[in-house]
């Protein structure tokens, strides 16, 4: 299967046309059947979200719901004080993804930039912590958080990003060193600073380098889910993927609640990273073949 | 890595020694880094490797016990060795099953025909949900009376399973789940193929070459690098998956998806009714630190015999 599909667009002599023909019609039916297994679950949520608390138990089970009943979509999140967690959820979001470009930015631009001595060092020092797993850092950094104080707060989710995440440095830093110096140097003779230079030319010069972080370090916090779990212990202070695994977890995989609303709120909880998806798909391509790139180069 | 070196010259040239002031600018732009090196990597580093040497409930001060955790890990713990085992099969499983399906989906993608690119969209969008969402409807599809996975079984006229409360398929059934993310792998080996130069396909089939020998003779050798950083990161990935059984499982039934990092959280943090065992947990924590390093090192050395480089300058 593969082999043929791995056939780049060929020239096409006439007596082969037909055969072609049937070929690309047969990539269509596997590629339609392929989006379709994929998306089955999908639409299955989607089914259920619907339902009314009696179909949901209804067997043989229907994949489409007789009724549409849209208070799901109410009921379910007052459940899990969904607008609390949503907004806690928001705000740990937004500051951390704040954190992570700045701290970033500014490291990336001193390792590219600015020539001092021990940089090369401390570059492949960052970049080497990339490889450090993050369970070695989960008890030790759990205790120096609980001593300072820090436990129950969102203090252990923001502060990290503050202080540089090394695969945003290694972007930023590729990126920086593709900009020509001759920038800096007339920007230099100016007399413009370093912290000018990164402000104003800088920065708007490798937009798509930051909004590629941005996204990427939102779905990261959007999604993480040990955090929280090990720090955050008072309800109120929890965010959305806490919420949403007691929530499931309170079915303990029998079906006695009304999952129907589980399904609504899970459909609401996917949704802002969907969206940010589908509204910045051409980012998140970019972080990708970044990273092709620098497996080609290493 | 080119470009620094381009970069480095250039400023050679115009300077030939560092500005005192320069540095010390320098070194401040770094320094949220060298702060964050410090706390979240030298710190816990050395600091994990002594905890792991100690007996520590996290109230009182930790007692140096020597080499006792590990010893009583793998001679006498009942879970530990079980709980090595499911770790390193799901790694088995799940790596490989992924990056074939996902260079298989790329592949197929590959192609400039009307609608490639909302076909990828598809495909590619689970892989976009958030861990926990995706993992709570899982949940439910496996749900043996009411789930969708047996309601397909059923309509295929297959028989059905219990799925994560089976002995077999709990954690099959969890492989299954990462499966539908496959797109993440997809997308990465997309951007690899795409910048495979047609000249090698065009030059190739001039020889006569099949497909099936385009494919092996040149597209994997041009994209091996990618295959090897994506074999290297999703082994490192798998050895430490923790909201599998989490979520799912819950690490059972009996020890069949004790994952390493679900038994770390349990003595660590986990409500199992006793104090927490932090010396005993981070005793584990560097087992399987060395295990990813060992692994990691290991496909390294083996990377040279597959992986194809273009020019070895260095």
């Amino acid at each position: 299967m593969d082999a043929t599909m791995s056939k780049p667009a060929m020239p096409t002599p006439t007596e082969r046309r037909t055969k072609k023909l049937f070929g690309i019609g047969g990539w269509y039916v596997l590629v339609i059947l392929v989006c379709v297994i994929m998306i089955l679950p999908l639409m299955w949520m989607i089914g259920i979200a619907f339902k009314g608390n009696s179909d949901i138990y209804k067997i043989p089970p229907e994949f489409f719901p007789s009724e549409l009943h849209w208070e799901n979509f109410l009921k379910g999140p007052e459940a899990i004080n969904f607008l609390q967690l949503f907004l806690n959820t928001t705000i740990i979001t937004i500051l951390s993804t704040i954190g992570s470009i700045v701290s970033s930015t500014i490291v990336g631009y001193g390792l590219s930039r600015i020539r001092f001595p021990g940089r090369k060092i401390w570059f492949y020092l960052f970049v080497g912590s990339m490889m450090l797993p993050g369970i070695v850092g989960l008890i030790p950094m759990f205790h120096l958080y609980l001593s300072l104080g820090f436990y129950d707060t969102w203090m252990p989710l923001i502060l990290p990003s503050w202080l540089g995440n090394p695969f945003f440095i290694f972007l930023a830093r590729q990126y920086y060193l593709s900009i020509p110096f001759s920038l800096d140097e007339a920007a230099k003779i100016d007399g413009a600073g370093h912290f000018t230079i990164f402000t104003r030319i800088m920065l708007p010069l490798t937009s798509p380098v930051w909004i590629t972080m941005a996204i990427m370090s939102f779905t990261g916090t959007w999604n993480d889910y040990l955090t929280p779990l090990v720090y955050l212990y008072t309800d109120s202070k929890w965010t959305l993927s806490l919420g949403m695994a007691s929530f499931a977890g309170g079915f303990a995989g029998v079906a006695t609640t009304q999952w129907n609303q589980y399904m609504a709120t899970d459909l609401l909880y996917m949704l802002p990273p969907l969206i940010i998806f589908l509204v910045a798909q051409r980012y998140f391509m970019l972080g990708v073949s970044s990273l092709a790139t620098t497996a080609r180069n290493q | 890595m080119l470009a620094s070196g381009h970069g480095r010259q250039r400023s050679a040239t115009r300077r030939r020694r560092y500005n005192r002031k320069e540095a010390l600018i320098g070194y401040l732009f770094i320094l949220p880094s060298i702060i964050g090196f410090t706390v979240f990597v030298l710190y816990p580093l050395f600091s994990s490797a002594y905890y792991s040497l100690t007996q520590w409930d996290g109230i009182k001060d930790p007692v140096f016990v020597g080499f006792k955790n590990y010893i009583y890990m793998f001679t006498k713990d009942p879970s530990f060795i079980p709980s090595l085992q499911a770790t390193i099969l799901f790694a088995i499983l799940s790596v490989p099953s992924s990056l074939i399906l996902g260079l298989l989906l790329a592949v197929m993608l590959n192609r400039a025909l009307p609608g490639v690119r909302l076909f990828r969209t598809i495909l590619y969008l689970p892989a976009v949900l958030p861990s926990i969402a995706t993992l709570t409807l899982w949940k439910f599809i496996y749900n043996p009376q009411v789930g969708l996975a047996n309601q397909v079984l059923e309509f295929l006229h297959l028989p059905t399973s219990t799925w994560l409360g089976s002995y077999q398929m709990a954690l099959p059934s969890i492989v299954i789940v990462g499966l539908w993310g496959v797109g993440a792998t997809m997308i990465i080996f997309l951007a690899g193929l795409q910048a495979v130069p047609q000249e090698l396909y065009e030059a190739a089939k001039l020889d006569g070459a099949g497909a099936f020998n385009l494919f092996l003779r040149i597209t994997i050798p041009m994209i091996s690098p990618i295959l090897f950083l994506q074999l290297v990161m999703q082994i490192i990935g798998a050895l430490q998956a923790f909201n599998q059984a989490m979520v799912l499982t819950g690490g059972g039934p009996g020890f069949t998806t004790d994952l390493l990092m679900y038994s770390i959280y349990q003595h660590g943090f986990g409500n199992l009714g006793q104090f927490p065992q932090l010396g005993y947990a981070t005793a584990q924590v560097w087992v399987l630190f060395i295990m990813i390093i060992i692994v990691t090192i290991f496909t390294f050395r083996l990377s040279s015999m597959w992986v194809y480089t273009e020019s070895n300058l260095d």
